[in-house]
């Protein structure tokens, strides 16, 4: 038996959703980016972001399904993407989850945003199995995280100030590379001269 | 048929079932007082427990109703994103009605105006102008975001008998207490009533006056604090 997971995600600035099975075979994932919405603030504006979300999320939920030839009568489980995260755009995809595993009858399950990003490596590679060390480097946060075991985690080190991706946003945003800058450094950094500054 | 109802434009989250004959059972959680809002962790626990009161199962659903504010935006956020997934789900229409009406309307038995004012934070409320007409009221404003002395000096300005209803009236209140032609409506109407929505949402849904879900979007007339600011320094 196949377990169909609907799972979404809303913590920032994407509207995001994917049907999986056994969470290891992607069968779609569809991400609507709202970058050009924040690209004229030089970064992610929460309020606008929810915004967004109460508007996009029906359309990718719905595009996620269709993407993986499947409908919401065959889906097991609907998870969402609980936090870390913006408050009010996390409350869109949460909600949106909550309420269809209420109409189809079926378990709601709330995600952690890094073990989100860490079972994501499982998806590259299913090979993968605990004992694992992990590094986590989202937008918001940087972290080693040993995972020992399917849901059993330790916080073996993280930055002590920003997360090397808000670093990258900020230079950007110093060097006047508009939003997202990330991308974009990280394509200059790639011809700079590594020796520039000793 | 059977109508299911979600107003969460203020603290109070509420969500009620009704057929044809009137209101099956509510629940409402939430208040003016409270510290945190809690939108999305009571409106689905909510609507589960009512739909186990009432012995009614969601894929009976005929439509759904939401208040669309204006309001508080996460709580519409939540109300308005459920309405849209339960309907997605169970291909059943939406009914989207502003928060304002659902205040209003309660009071349309009066000779007064009717005003309804939402608390919009920042010493501001959200209002309607509303008239009394026969079997309902007739709105006579735009839905205005100002501060509760913008409120009160076109209400002096109109200088005929108005009724005040909301948690803006409420926290407010002091704004107003020197129009002796104003009113306060009391206790029963601070919230959204669930029970208007039910009124209001049954005739359309008999003249299958729908709206696509896409249609269904918050009524925010605040824009974000980044394009305010935006827009200064154009
Ligand atoms: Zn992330």
């Amino acid at each position: 038996m196949v377990t169909r997971i609907l799972g979404i995600e809303t913590s920032c600035d994407e509207t995001a959703a994917a049907v999986v099975d056994d969470g290891r075979t992607t069968r779609s994932s569809v991400v609507a980016s709202q970058a050009d919405l924040h690209a004229r603030f030089g970064g992610v504006v929460p309020e606008i972001a929810s915004r967004a979300h109460v508007e996009l999320i029906d359309d990718v939920i719905a595009q996620a399904l269709i993407e993986a030839g499947t409908q919401l009568s065959e889906i097991d489980v609907v998870a969402a993407v609980h936090g870390p995260g913006l408050a009010g755009a996390l409350l869109v995809g949460v909600s949106a989850g909550k309420a269809l595993a209420l109409a189809q009858r079926i378990p709601y399950v709330g995600v952690n945003h890094h073990e989100a990003h860490m079972y994501a490596a499982l998806l590259e590679d299913p090979t993968l199995e605990p004992p694992l060390l992990t590094l986590v480097a989202s937008g918001g946060h940087t972290l080693l995280v040993a995972m020992e075991d399917h849901g059993c985690y330790r916080i073996v080190g993280q930055t002590v100030d920003d997360a090397a991706g808000e670093a990258f946003d900020k230079v950007a945003r110093f060097l006047g590379f508009g939003y997202p800058g990330g991308p974009v450094i990280d394509r200059l950094a790639r011809t700079g001269n590594a020796k520039a500054i000793r | 048929m059977l109508l299911l109802a979600i107003d969460t434009a203020t603290r109070r989250v509420g969500a009620a079932f009704a057929s044809d004959h009137g209101v099956l059972g509510r629940v409402e959680v939430g208040g003016p007082g409270d510290s945190r809002p809690r939108h999305a962790e009571a409106l689905v626990p909510a609507i589960e427990y009512l739909a186990n009161e009432c012995a009614v199962r969601l894929d009976q659903l005929s439509a759904i109703a939401v208040g669309t504010g204006p309001g508080m935006f996460t709580g519409l956020r939540v109300g308005v994103t459920t309405a849209r997934a339960l309907a997605l789900a169970l291909r059943v229409p939406l009914i989207p009605i502003a928060s304002l009406d659902l205040l209003a309307y309660p009071l349309r038995h009066g000779r007064s105006l009717v005003v309804p004012a939402i608390d919009a934070r920042r010493n501001e409320v959200y209002y309607a102008i509303y008239r009394p007409v026969p079997g309902g009221v007739q709105r006579e404003s735009a839905y205005e975001l100002g501060t509760p002395e913008d409120l009160a000096s076109e209400l002096e300005a109109r200088g005929v008998d108005a009724l005040l209803c909301g948690d803006g009236a409420v926290r407010f209140a002091d704004a107003f207490r020197h129009l002796d032609r104003v009113e306060f409506a009391g206790t029963g109407h601070v919230a959204p009533s669930l029970s208007a929505l039910v009124e209001l949402a049954i005739p359309r849904f008999e003249r299958e006056q729908f709206c696509a879900a896409d249609e269904v979007r918050p009524i925010y007339l605040r824009q974000s604090d980044a394009e305010i600011s935006w827009e200064g320094k154009m």
